[in-house]
């Protein structure tokens, strides 16, 4: 299934150049030449050897399934096949890669089909990490806004301090009620659960109502990202020349 | 496509679904793999509701939760890595990154945006409010009943909130996101506008302050029972645990491309809520999602139910625009 979409433009500067020499896109190449330096964060750039003897068209026509998915429109001229893809469905062999532009070449040792692919789920990963690592910091200055309870509560006992009237001891003496650990039920008892014990004085009450904000899972996440980012950059990179090969071999 | 009648409904006529227990398949495999994959989900959750009943209170807090949570999450992605239910269901890296930011979100920035506006917020003014002393009996009863009570009264909320969400459009709108996932995994259930998350998480299971290990056997009811919503593994459930929770064979067709099926299986662990309101059908599918199977890109995720009320509300409401005849 097929659903006609824009091709993605402009395009990065292509590694191998035009058949005659030229470039393919010298437009970006000289507008945003130091780019070629960073976008291997998300530009993918390999090839294949074909099979010894194989035509343009038998490769191409090998590869062309992978190009008859959901949000995909293809285009082929010649020696060079682009592709762009649009809401790309998980099932997508190559669903982590948004567009890109696939050559056969002549090379000494036979043809070759080089290509070269460009993912936005791999620079989001990319930037995922330092994105959590501002969450992060974004937690720590709001969290020294935001007291807990606790806290607050020691600061205002503090400052009424001598002057408690019987009123207020009344009012403590409530909440230290309040405090107290309800004793368990009988069938609990019997069954052998633990008895609660009576929270310390000043100890926060359990649950993430009375807690202040934590960076920890913001800083967990950054690491967890980076770690993805690396094993995907690593990973995607091979699967997709294990598809091209295996399509284009036949195996 | 003919579709199959259940009750006054006929589902199935926009996308293939597989209706009735006995027409759903069963795990393959010799007596061993049979053995496991029908009694590991209750064997898992009255383990974990043995430990959080008879652990001491040194070692019955919120981090041997998290810790347990993380643990049991990891366990079941690597059986949903050795044991699909469906290949075409498989976790890439692409669904695994675009499913822990969500689950990052969750843990980070959606949480704070609770503690601030949240359901935080709304049970502390209740409590507050409505003088909730008066129900101090609660804490009174045996720790299993108030586990059940904390859980089925945020099911029965969920339930309700996820119903409305299929039947107003402005409540559809944050909640169509999630149903443009084209496949079940572990962490699916996080994927969402955050709209929609923070809705959902509007659960008053809390306002009453029940006792504090009654939460933790409540929170393993959702771990144990709820984590299998999304989860592209089969399991061989017993009857009657099919009977009284949410499975994926139920959520799978809740996320069906055919429409009427959508509209079912609405509640997150007590599939009896649905069973009692009349919404309950058993079956399973594997074709998912809206538009034929399109996958929203997580930019789109973000923006749609702004973008489309906007839209919704213009052609309501804005001027028609005028056809100029040709001369």
């Amino acid at each position: 299934m097929t659903s006609p979409v824009r091709l993605a433009q402009p395009w990065a500067p292509q590694p191998w150049g035009a058949a005659d020499g030229s470039s393919t896109d010298t437009s970006f190449a000289e507008k945003f030449p130091s780019m070629r330096f960073i976008n291997w964060i998300w530009h993918v750039r390999g090839s294949v050897p074909l099979a010894p003897g194989q035509s343009n068209p038998d490769a191409f026509d090998r590869l062309d399934p992978l190009f008859r998915e959901y949000g995909t429109s293809h285009e082929r001229t010649g020696d060079t096949l682009t592709f762009s893809k649009k809401d790309q469905p998980a099932q997508d062999k190559m669903s982590v890669f948004d567009s890109g532009v696939l050559r056969i070449e002549k090379g000494a040792d036979g043809a070759v089909l080089r290509y070269h692919l460009i993912s936005r789920a791999l620079l989001f990963c990319f930037v995922l990490a330092p994105l959590f690592l501002g969450i992060a910091q974004f937690t720590i200055v709001m969290g020294k806004f935001q007291k807990p309870a606790s806290e607050v509560a020691a600061t205002s006992g503090k400052s009424a301090g001598a002057a408690k009237k019987p009123a207020a001891k009344a009012a403590d003496k409530a909440e230290a009620d309040k405090a107290a650990p309800v004793p368990l039920n009988p069938v609990d008892k019997f069954l052998g659960a633990p008895e609660p014990e009576k929270p310390k004085k000043g100890e926060e009450k359990p649950g993430r109502r009375n807690k202040k904000p934590s960076p920890t899972p913001a800083y967990v996440f950054a690491a967890i990202f980076a770690t993805l980012y690396v094993i995907g950059r690593i990973l995607e990179d091979w699967l997709v020349k294990r598809l091209f090969k295996k399509s284009l071999l036949g195996s | 496509m003919d579709g199959v009648r259940v009750g006054n409904r006929v589902v199935g006529t926009q996308s293939p679904v597989t209706i009735g227990w006995e027409n759903i398949p069963k795990v393959e495999g010799g007596p061993v793999k049979q053995f496991i994959f029908t009694w590991f989900q209750p064997t898992v959750l009255f383990a974990l509701l043995a430990f959080w009943y008879y652990a001491p209170n040194s070692i019955a807090v919120t981090s041997t939760a998290i810790g347990i949570g993380i643990g049991f999450r990891v366990l079941l992605l690597g059986l949903e890595w050795a044991y699909p239910r469906f290949d075409s269901w498989h976790l890439t890296w692409k669904e695994l990154v675009t499913d822990l930011f969500y689950v990052g979100l969750g843990y980070t920035l959606l949480r704070f945006v609770d503690s601030y506006i949240g359901s935080d917020v709304m049970i502390k003014a209740i409590q507050h409010n409505f003088h909730l002393e008066a129900f101090k009996w609660f804490t009174g009863l045996p720790l299993l009943v108030q586990a059940f009570l904390i859980a089925f009264i945020f099911d029965f909320v969920q339930y309700w909130m996820h119903r409305g969400m299929h039947n107003w459009y402005p409540l559809w709108l944050p909640h169509s996101v999630h149903h443009y996932i084209t496949q079940l995994n572990i962490n699916k259930g996080a994927v969402g506008n955050p709209v929609e998350l923070f809705l959902i998480g509007l659960g008053i299971g809390g306002f009453f302050d029940f006792v504090p290990r009654a939460f933790l056997l409540a929170g393993t009811l959702g771990l144990a029972v709820g984590s299998y919503q999304h989860i592209n593994v089969r399991f061989n459930s017993p009857r009657w645990w099919r009977y009284v929770f949410n499975t994926t064979e139920h959520h799978s067709l809740h996320h069906s491309q055919d429409f009427e099926s959508t509209r079912s299986n609405y509640s997150g662990t007590f599939i009896f809520i649905d069973r009692m309101f009349g919404t309950c059908i058993d079956g399973e599918a594997e074709l998912l999602g809206m538009e034929g199977g399109r996958r929203m890109s997580i930019r789109e995720q973000m923006t749609y139910p702004f973008t489309e009320g906007w839209k919704t509300l213009r052609e309501k409401f804005g001027r028609p625009s005028v056809a100029v005849p040709a001369e």
